[in-house]
């Protein structure tokens, strides 16, 4: 029960590049719970990767299972990482990233990760202007698509619920508030504006693709690691988390 | 050389290769370990299987394995060394000039052999650029932007010292810089893995070529857009090329997007040996055409002139290799007879 309240929670961080849940990434090694006490293990698809990513995921495990009300205190440990004890040292003492690295931090992740949440915003908005272009819809009636209208779009019925994905990222950056506001927006929140529609949705798809791109490489390192990020995740179905933990959205 | 079905021969220069040394003898410390180890996964995710090889071969695979590997059994015809040196992990370092210039020596017409510089090394790393322009001729140069060196997150191109280097190798002739910003495979930071020095670079340095490995993914959408601001910039396929068998779909797409932005003239060719064996890469990229709705959304198409280019005629331009010239002269060298 609690194992299924800490993965529930663990669902909603994001790897930041591949703005996939490390639940269904597999990047999950493990929860042991004593008493109201709270280990997560963690692992990436390289001894290298980027520290500045793998601390905002460390950091991000420990905020939200923390917001568990049984919750007293949450141990991250990021296994098999060449600054492995500097990221587990740092974030388990609450400490920012800076003063984690005083000597190779010169700023905050803030900024970093405001870059990958608008990646993560083009990513998503390209994959559902693509599947209303794909059924057929004209560019004109896509841009007069209002908040509103999204929840309901019709759906292409494979994959991830794109509609929902994007709603979750407008409502992230404070553009679902007003059901009467254009839906497709730059991140900004500006209008798209119909003369752009094709230079927009150009420069997301490479972004996109970047970001799919890169979440392939990483996944398939991720098993070549550690024999099947799969194993994880069925696991984690036998705690009663069915289909939405396997599947794969890359493919 | 690549021989289609109806006996056209393709001239193949692969742009990136080393000879490395990764065994247990030569490695300093757990970096080392690490390091190789990393390429590893690489070689083992996306081969297909019946060229993954054992941890040992891969550590160490020695001149006559690659000589083997690549010209006879992998279609290539030349190949260009990209150093890199990593002399903080590997007691002799991990594939330096020095070590690949022996094997162009047994083979100079085979091999193009660049140097490397790092310019936190100052005034004492110009004058070894120097030393290698005198000692090995090099036409080019392999940096690494990304690695970290003592105190050192990285460093960009439009450092003052950078800037320095990049005059001496105008000056020198040393004409092709070959940028990694590629996957993450060494401590990155974020300043360290955008792609947006080069385009400040290429501008202030019109007489030299950058070329960018791994078109800077995962940062495909700024490389595409610096190099269709820079005649001068063009995009090295190590890493892209591989994900032909893994993911055909993702190689697809981000080849349209390429030769949309780019253009065929600036890409490429590499199989980044010995990470991944050039042999399969070749078959399935001549055997490779893009989906339909990729052919009708990008306009463009993989036809033979573009392969061609890509396997060969971009690399045989930049490095000045006269291509009718060299392959009289390649049928008869010592791999040549070797193949007999």
């Amino acid at each position: 029960m609690r194992q299924e309240e800490v993965y529930g929670q663990l669902a909603k961080v994001s790897d930041p590049e591949l703005d996939q849940p490390l639940t269904e990434l597999g990047f999950i090694g493990g929860v042991s719970i004593d008493g109201n006490s709270v280990t997560v293990r963690f692992r990436l698809p390289t001894f290298w990767c980027a520290p500045n990513f793998a601390f905002m995921m460390a950091a991000d495990i420990r905020e939200r299972v923390s917001e568990l009300p049984w919750v007293e205190g949450v141990e991250v440990q990021l296994q098999d990482h060449f600054f492995g004890s500097e990221i587990n040292g740092g974030v388990n003492c609450g400490k920012s990233f800076v003063e984690a690295f005083p000597q190779l931090a010169t700023d905050n992740l803030g900024e970093l990760r405001e870059t990958f949440r608008v990646k993560a915003f083009l990513a998503r908005q390209e994959r559902l202007l693509r599947s209303l272009l794909q059924m057929g819809w004209p560019e004109e009636a896509i841009l007069r698509v209002r908040v509103g209208d999204l929840p309901e779009l019709p759906r292409s019925g494979e994959g991830p619920d794109l509609v929902e994905r994007y709603l979750a990222i407008l409502g992230e950056r404070g553009l679902a508030g007003d059901a009467s506001a254009p839906a497709f927006v730059h991140p900004n929140g500006r209008p798209i504006e119909p003369v752009e529609f094709p230079s927009t949705l150009a420069h997301a798809q490479r972004t996109r693709l970047s970001v799919e791109f890169n979440a392939a490489f990483c996944r398939g390192l991720l098993k070549t690691r550690y024999g099947g990020a799969d194993q994880e995740i069925t696991g984690c179905t036998e705690r009663g988390r069915p289909e939405r933990l396997v599947r794969r959205v890359v493919e | 050389m690549f021989k289609t079905d109806a006996g056209e021969e393709l001239f193949i220069i692969d742009g990136h290769m080393h000879l490395w040394d990764a065994s247990p003898a030569n490695q300093v410390n757990k970096y080392g370990a690490g390091f190789i180890g990393c390429f590893y996964d690489y070689h083992r995710n996306l081969s297909p299987p019946e060229y993954v090889w054992e941890a040992s071969l891969f550590q160490k695979y020695g001149p006559e394995r690659m000589v083997k590997d690549v010209f006879v059994d992998g279609y290539v015809d030349m190949g260009i060394f990209q150093p890199t040196y990593l002399k903080d992990f590997y007691k002799n370092g991990f594939n330096t000039t020095e070590q690949n210039s022996v094997l162009k020596e047994r083979h100079p017409e085979r091999f193009i052999v660049n140097g490397s510089w790092d310019p936190r090394n100052g005034e004492a790393g110009l004058e070894y650029l120097e030393s290698l322009v005198q000692r090995y001729r090099i036409p080019g140069v392999k940096l690494y932007t990304a690695e970290w060196k003592g105190n050192s997150k990285g460093w960009k191109l439009t450092d003052p010292w950078a800037l320095r280097y990049l005059e001496k190798c105008q000056q020198l002739g040393v004409k092709n810089i070959h940028v990694h910003k590629g996957p993450t495979i060494w401590p990155l930071n974020k300043d360290a893995f955008e792609v947006h020095d080069v385009d400040e670079v290429a501008t202030a340095f019109p007489g030299l070529n950058f070329i960018i490995e791994h078109c800077g993914l995962p940062r495909l959408e700024d490389f595409c857009w610096i190099a269709t601001q820079e005649p001068n910039v063009y995009g090295g396929l190590a890493v892209v090329m591989p994900f032909i068998h893994s993911r055909p779909r993702y190689f697809a797409e981000v080849l349209a997007n390429l030769l949309w932005w780019v253009g065929a003239d600036r890409l490429l060719f590499a199989s980044d040996y010995a990470i991944w064996h050039p042999r399969w890469i070749v078959d399935k990229f001549m055997a490779f055409e893009f989906p339909d709705d990729l052919r009708k959304e990008f306009g463009v198409s993989l036809t033979m002139d573009v392969k061609k280019k890509i396997l060969g005629e971009n690399a045989a331009r930049l490095y000045g290799v006269d291509i009718r010239g060299r392959k009289k002269e390649l049928a008869h060298d010592a791999v040549a007879a070797g193949m007999a």
